[in-house]
């Protein structure tokens, strides 16, 4: 049954039409088309989210912050945002990796956000394009659950690189960058402002759980909000101010 | 001159180290004595064909070797070879510092002179027959008034005997350098690979021509003896084993590293040579000359076995191959070193080890010898994975005219098998999460050693210790970390800053927590204060002198939270912002 005397053989057809398996892999293909749309998601459904809060997570595409995928925190205040950051990398569940030139992170108050010391890799790149090149190897590396970098400026290419890293390997990227007036376009799938909040409750000489003004300046897939929120250190918990924020201008005219 | 055609795969070559514990000590120096070499670059494996096994065998007991009954191509070869003389091949250079001077263009008579005290005396001299090392310089410069004359530059020549013994390690992985003027090799073994051992002295001597540098060369047990015969100009001789004694006899006392004024005392009452000094009763030798007499006439005897000192460590496995044509070009390069890495790794898998540094000797043609290393943080044997390690060194490589000669050396190894287990997380899981968790470390483990190669990486293991700074200390990336329960006992920030900024604060009393804090020009007005934290100094550590801290955690009005210390009290009170959060 070998001897076929066609020169020219069409290519053989699949005999059992297995129709899911042929559309996943058509839509991959489709997907590796354009890389852009469909092959972003298809690798962010499956990567899965980093939850948050339920608030939060209600207000973000997918459910939460999504995994293979590079997002950017703004630091308005450097602790604030920190600890935020921490408790990303802290539920993205594996090691994560800390990229700076100086990295500052300390694991004993990094402990009380859910970032575990056994899971904390720092880097220290002095030079930007060696912290750029560590977070894109960081990112591509399927057995790294999340890494961040410090950077103060990032052009568009380099965040377009690290978004298309992150989605092969399947970690979530962080950018922390200080909140400085001009923030240009991004090819992170969202930017947050993190801010201090002052505590609710406490006295004068006890300092109660840290509050912070988490704003989700752009998100692709969804609408800039705003949260109030309060980290219950001895319950491991974002929690997010009962009543939805108005929106600041509204605020203002009341 | 014809080599035996050993390519890249001969497996015997080196016993698997696990096998080296129970070896008498001087084994691993034997097994790492073998050298691998071929004339050309074939990266067919056809040609990297191993030997048929027993003439290996055989070739590894060296001459002498006693052979033992039945021992078959599954004996191992060092036990066999311990009962046999180790063989040292000793290279005296007697004309290195002239020959350095001609390596650099100077022509016609040369006189190298030292100062000693007010006096300059001649140490050598080329192409001068009348001027004998020792001689008044001013007596030189009145027989031959055209000599070039140069002040002995002995850290030079110490750098270019250094750089031909790299060159020797072509050789043998085990060169070392002997007194001020000579090299000694351990061969013992590896004289089969270049046909023989007066083949190999032969090339020796001949290569250190071609780069310029003349040398006597001789091959003896023992390497006094071997040096002594050198020094004494016996060059070309190969004493047979166990010949030692025989062969020094006739040579004269000033061969041997003892002071001069031994020697002419010893001349004075007639004994000129050692055979006779060795026929001389012991104990007044020793009570009139020391000890150090009679160890270095046993020692030239080859009775007394002193150990040479490598000038590198043996490396564990080895994978060398010679050029032809020397290789120039970066993609030559590549190929060769990704032949050698796949010849290493396949040996590394045959001994069941995996490499935890691995170093690249690239010999030039000029016999310079260039090394890079690559250490990674997991045993590992995947030619990919060391190959991406050495990709970005091999542009440090100056090829110049060419390498000759590449060589991979895996200098530190560990026990491997299959799959690595119970690095980071302990072994927790089991089946197949666990095999999962094992390659996910892998995997981790070779991230490390990439961004290892650019950047510093490192974890914070938790402490004993309460000094901030001190709390955690840094482990290696690949190291597993454990958390005690109950760790931090106290808050702490999120960020720690490695220069702590100082402030101005305000506080209504001199031990009140600040009410007021100004950072640079801004001041803010402190909502909430918690502490204060006082930390005394580690009194028990030798450490510099330092004081107690008041630490304080603050919530400003705005809400932002910072770590603050007060060092020092009442008006010399100085505060510090050490962390965020």
């Amino acid at each position: 049954m070998d001897t076929d005397p066609n020169p020219y053989p069409l290519p053989p057809e699949p005999l059992p039409m297995d129709r899911p398996a042929l559309m996943a892999a058509l839509r991959a293909r489709i997907g590796r088309l354009e890389r852009a749309g469909a092959a972003a998601a298809l690798a962010r459904a499956q990567a899965g989210v980093v939850e948050l809060s339920e608030a939060i997570d209600a207000a973000l595409p997918g459910g939460g912050l999504a995994r293979a995928g590079l997002h950017e925190v703004l630091a308005a205040d450097p602790g604030a945002a920190a600890g935020f950051a921490a408790v990303v990398l802290g539920r993205a569940g594996g090691t994560v990796m800390w990229i700076g030139p100086e990295p500052d992170a300390w694991p004993p108050g990094l402990a009380r956000f859910g970032l575990s010391p056994a899971e904390l890799v720092l880097v220290r790149a002095p030079r930007p394009a060696d912290g750029l090149w560590a977070m894109e190897e960081a990112l591509r590396c399927a057995a790294v659950a999340g890494a961040l970098l410090c950077l103060p400026d990032l052009d568009l290419t380099a965040a377009r690189r690290l978004q298309l890293a992150a989605e092969a390997g399947g970690g979530i990227g962080l950018l922390l960058r200080p909140d400085t007036a001009e923030t240009g376009p991004s090819a992170a799938l969202t930017r947050w402002r993190v801010g201090a909040l002052p505590g609710a409750g406490g006295s004068a000489h006890s300092l109660s759980d840290p509050r912070w003004e988490l704003e989700l300046l752009r998100c692709r897939g969804g609408k800039p909000r705003r949260w109030d929120a309060t980290w219950r250190t001895t319950l491991d918990r974002l929690e997010t101010d009962p009543e939805p924020q108005a929106s600041p201008a509204r605020r203002r005219r009341a | 001159m014809t080599l035996p055609g050993l390519g890249l795969g001969d497996g015997p070559g080196v016993a698997p180290a696990a096998r080296r514990g129970a070896l008498p000590p001087c084994t691993p120096h034997q097994e790492a004595a073998a050298s691998w070499t071929s004339v050309s670059l074939t990266l067919s494996e056809g040609g990297a064909l191993p030997p048929p096994s027993d003439s290996v065998e055989n070739s590894w007991r060296g001459p002498g070797g006693a052979t033992p009954p039945g021992g078959g191509a599954g004996a191992a070869p060092p036990q066999a070879t311990s009962a046999a003389p180790r063989r040292h091949l000793a290279l005296a250079l007697p004309r290195l510092p002239v020959d350095r001077l001609r390596r650099g263009g100077v022509q016609g008579p040369v006189v190298v002179w030292r100062g000693v005290g007010s006096r300059r005396e001649v140490v050598l001299a080329g192409d001068l027959p009348g001027v004998c090392p020792g001689q008044a310089l001013s007596d030189v410069r009145a027989m031959v008034p055209e000599a070039v004359v140069v002040e002995w530059d002995q850290a030079a020549d110490a750098a270019w005997r250094e750089e031909l013994a790299l060159w020797a390690l072509r050789f043998s992985p085990l060169v070392a350098l002997a007194g001020g003027d000579a090299l000694v090799l351990d061969v013992t073994g590896v004289a089969h690979l270049f046909g023989g051992e007066a083949a190999l002295l032969g090339r020796a001597v001949g290569g250190l021509a071609r780069l310029g540098a003349g040398a006597v060369g001789v091959v003896a047990d023992a390497p006094a003896a071997a040096l002594a015969l050198a020094r004494a100009g016996r060059g070309g001789l190969v004493v047979a084993p166990g010949g030692d004694a025989a062969a020094v006899a006739e040579l004269p006392l000033s061969v041997l590293p003892v002071a001069p004024e031994v020697v002419v005392a010893l001349s004075r009452m007639g004994l000129r040579r050692l055979g006779e000094v060795r026929r001389q009763p012991r104990a007044p030798l020793a009570r009139r000359f020391g000890q150090a007499l009679l160890r270095a006439l046993d020692e030239a005897a080859g009775e007394l076995c002193a150990p040479i000192s490598p000038l590198r460590p043996p490396p564990e496995l080895e994978a060398a191959r010679e050029f032809l044509e020397p290789l120039i070009t970066r993609e030559a390069i590549d190929v060769a070193v990704a032949a050698l890495l796949g010849a290493l790794c396949r040996r590394l898998e045959a001994a069941g080890r995996g490499a935890r540094r691995v170093v690249l000797r690239a010999h030039r043609v000029d016999g310079r010898v260039q090394e890079l290393a690559v250490g990674t943080g997991l045993a590992v044997r995947d030619p990919a994975h060391l190959g991406r390690l050495f990709e970005q060194r091999l542009e440090r490589l100056e090829p110049g005219f060419g390498f000759d000669r590449i060589a991979l050396l895996a200098e530190a190894t560990e026990r491997m098998a299959g799959v690595q287990s119970g690095f980071a997380g302990g072994g927790m899981q089991a089946g197949v999460a666990g095999g999962a968790g094992a390659l996910r470390r892998e995997e981790l483990a070779r991230l490390f050693d990439r961004l290892g190669q650019r950047v510093q990486l490192w974890r914070l293991a938790p402490a004993t210790r309460h000094w901030p700074e001190r709390e955690v200390r840094r482990v290696a990336a690949t190291e597993p970390v454990a958390v005690p329960a109950g760790w931090p006992r106290a808050p702490r920030p999120v960020r720690l800053l490695r220069r702590p900024v100082e402030l101005g604060a305000m506080a209504l009393l001199p031990d009140a927590p600040p009410s007021l804090l100004r950072i640079g020009r801004d001041s803010h007005r402190v909502r909430a204060a918690e502490g204060p934290e006082r930390l005394e100094p580690e009194w028990w550590r030798p450490s510099p002198p330092r004081r107690a801290r008041d630490y304080y955690r603050v919530e400003l009005a705005s809400g932002a939270r910072l770590w603050v210390c007060r060092v020092g009290f009442g008006a010399e009170a100085r505060w510090f912002l050490h962390g965020y959060l």
